[in-house]
């Protein structure tokens, strides 16, 4: 044990190598953990912004900007809000999100995909085979009902709004509302304990 | 009057970042005020994050350094310390004052093969993006009220800014509109970016907005809003996700802007160097 000259040692004391410690690092203008910071998030925020946007290139393009935007902006990180890979994630997907929605309109986009059916839990786990995140969402995601999998999935995955994905599973508006949130809760709550 | 209890389900669709673009400013509006829906969305936002991380992917090797390389030349924000509105037009001085101590500075920044065609009209058009904030400082002293917000968006802005105006491979061009004025682009192809000002643009009527295009074969990009600024000036837009072979359009249309042009644009202005 270390020994501290302070007998209530805040969490930024030592080297905290937990993500949000990594953060705090960040913001303070350090190369190797920001390094850190990549080497542990690089993969799902490539990773999802392929799932929505499909091209390589471009969702390359994109992951690159999210991941220097952390670099930019980690002062603003605040763990109160919540957890820093969520942080992360969730520039990476409204930055995903953004990208679809400016460059292609909703038509265009399902004239486009139209053809693909609608995800079902195999597609996540053909996405990564044999990992434990994905087990486990996969689970989770086989405990919803198919109307709030597939509204979870399309939102999310494929980054359409909710009138899209009401109008796609041909469902009333304040339905597919209801769907989402439900699915999501139930999604929480089932991770939570399996976590 | 929509009902509390439906913004309540929207908590899902919030996090999901699922909301029209419509809907999204007065959804943010009702989580300001209601603190369990704040928290729903947290937790569920977490919960999105696992779906994520269901669906990583190595990220191709080279991107590693390169995103490495960038943060090596990109100056990162200070935190928030809620310092007064005072502290704040300071800051803004300062940053403004910083931006013009290192702007000879970053003119010779480039290969040297473009600097006697380039540094003449990159300095102007800095001295376009410096007056303007000049002038917008000025508005933010007189409106007191508003200053604290203003002063976080310009700064905001001008981070922004300086990590385009920062890149190395700077080129302007240059065009009038159709309806009289001038369009300048300063485009950073490294970055995929572009900060876009103008000047003696004719004021438009109420409910009408110039909007910026990137326009590529068969597609036309929504790229921002042009927000007046005094002396004919607009406040300096940047506008990512460039594409080699793409310009730069500015159409007019209705207040808030649009997915589509609907009209003609006034400008078509190619953005290669």
């Amino acid at each position: 044990m270390r020994q501290q000259p302070q007998p209530d040692p805040g969490p930024s004391e030592g080297r905290d190598q937990s993500l949000e410690g990594l953060l705090a690092r960040v913001a303070r203008g350090d190369h190797a953990a920001f390094e850190a910071v990549y080497d542990e998030l690089s993969a799902p925020v490539f990773g999802l912004i392929k799932k929505v946007l499909r091209d390589p290139a471009q969702s390359e393009e994109v992951a690159q900007e999210v991941l220097l935007e952390v670099w930019r902006t980690a002062s603003r990180f605040d763990a109160s809000r919540g957890g820093a890979v969520s942080w992360v994630l969730t520039m990476a997907h409204r930055r995903a999100v953004d990208r679809v929605r400016a460059e292609t309109s909703a038509a265009q986009r399902e004239q486009k995909f139209a053809p693909d059916p609608v995800t079902g839990p195999d597609d996540v786990a053909e996405a990564v085979e044999a990992n434990l995140d994905a087990q486990r969402v996969r689970r989770c995601l086989g405990g919803l009902t198919e109307l709030q999998r597939e509204a979870v999935q399309l939102a999310y995955y494929r980054g359409y709004t909710y009138p899209q994905v009401a109008k796609l599973l041909d469902v009333a508006l304040g339905t597919i509302k209801t769907r989402i949130r439900d699915g999501l809760i139930r999604m929480r709550d089932c991770m939570e304990v399996s976590w | 009057m929509r009902l509390q209890h439906d913004l309540h389900t929207l908590t899902g669709s919030y996090a999901l970042d699922a909301l029209p673009p419509d809907e999204l400013d007065e959804y943010e509006r009702h989580l300001t005020r209601c603190g369990s829906c704040a928290a729903e969305v947290r937790g569920l936002r977490e919960t999105a994050g696992r779906l994520a991380l269901a669906v990583a992917e190595p990220a191709p090797a080279p991107m590693r350094a390169r995103v490495m390389a960038a943060a090596e030349r990109t100056r990162q924000l200070p935190p928030l310390t809620g310092e007064s509105h005072a502290q704040g037009a300071r800051s803004l001085r300062s940053i403004r004052s910083e931006r013009q101590a290192r702007r000879g500075h970053r003119i010779h920044r480039g290969p040297a093969v473009w600097i006697p065609r380039i540094s003449v009209a990159v300095a102007a058009a800095a001295v376009a993006v410096a007056s303007v904030f000049g002038v917008q400082q000025h508005d933010a002293q007189q409106r007191l009220a508003d200053a604290e917000n203003q002063l976080t968006a310009a700064r905001t802005h001008n981070q922004q800014l300086d990590t385009v105006l920062a890149g190395g491979d700077l080129h302007l061009v240059s065009n009038k509109t159709s309806l009289g004025g001038s369009v300048s682009a300063i485009v950073s192809p490294s970055q995929a970016k572009l900060v876009v000002v103008t000047s003696g643009l004719p004021a438009l009527p109420a409910g009408k907005v110039y909007e910026l295009w990137l326009l590529g074969k068969s597609v036309a990009v929504p790229s921002g809003l042009l927000t007046a600024a005094a002396h004919g000036r607009t406040i300096p837009v940047v506008a990512s996700g460039l594409v080699k072979g793409y310009s730069l359009g500015i159409t007019v249309e209705p207040a808030g802007g649009t997915l589509k042009p609907t009209t003609n644009p006034i400008l078509a202005m190619p953005l290669s160097a």
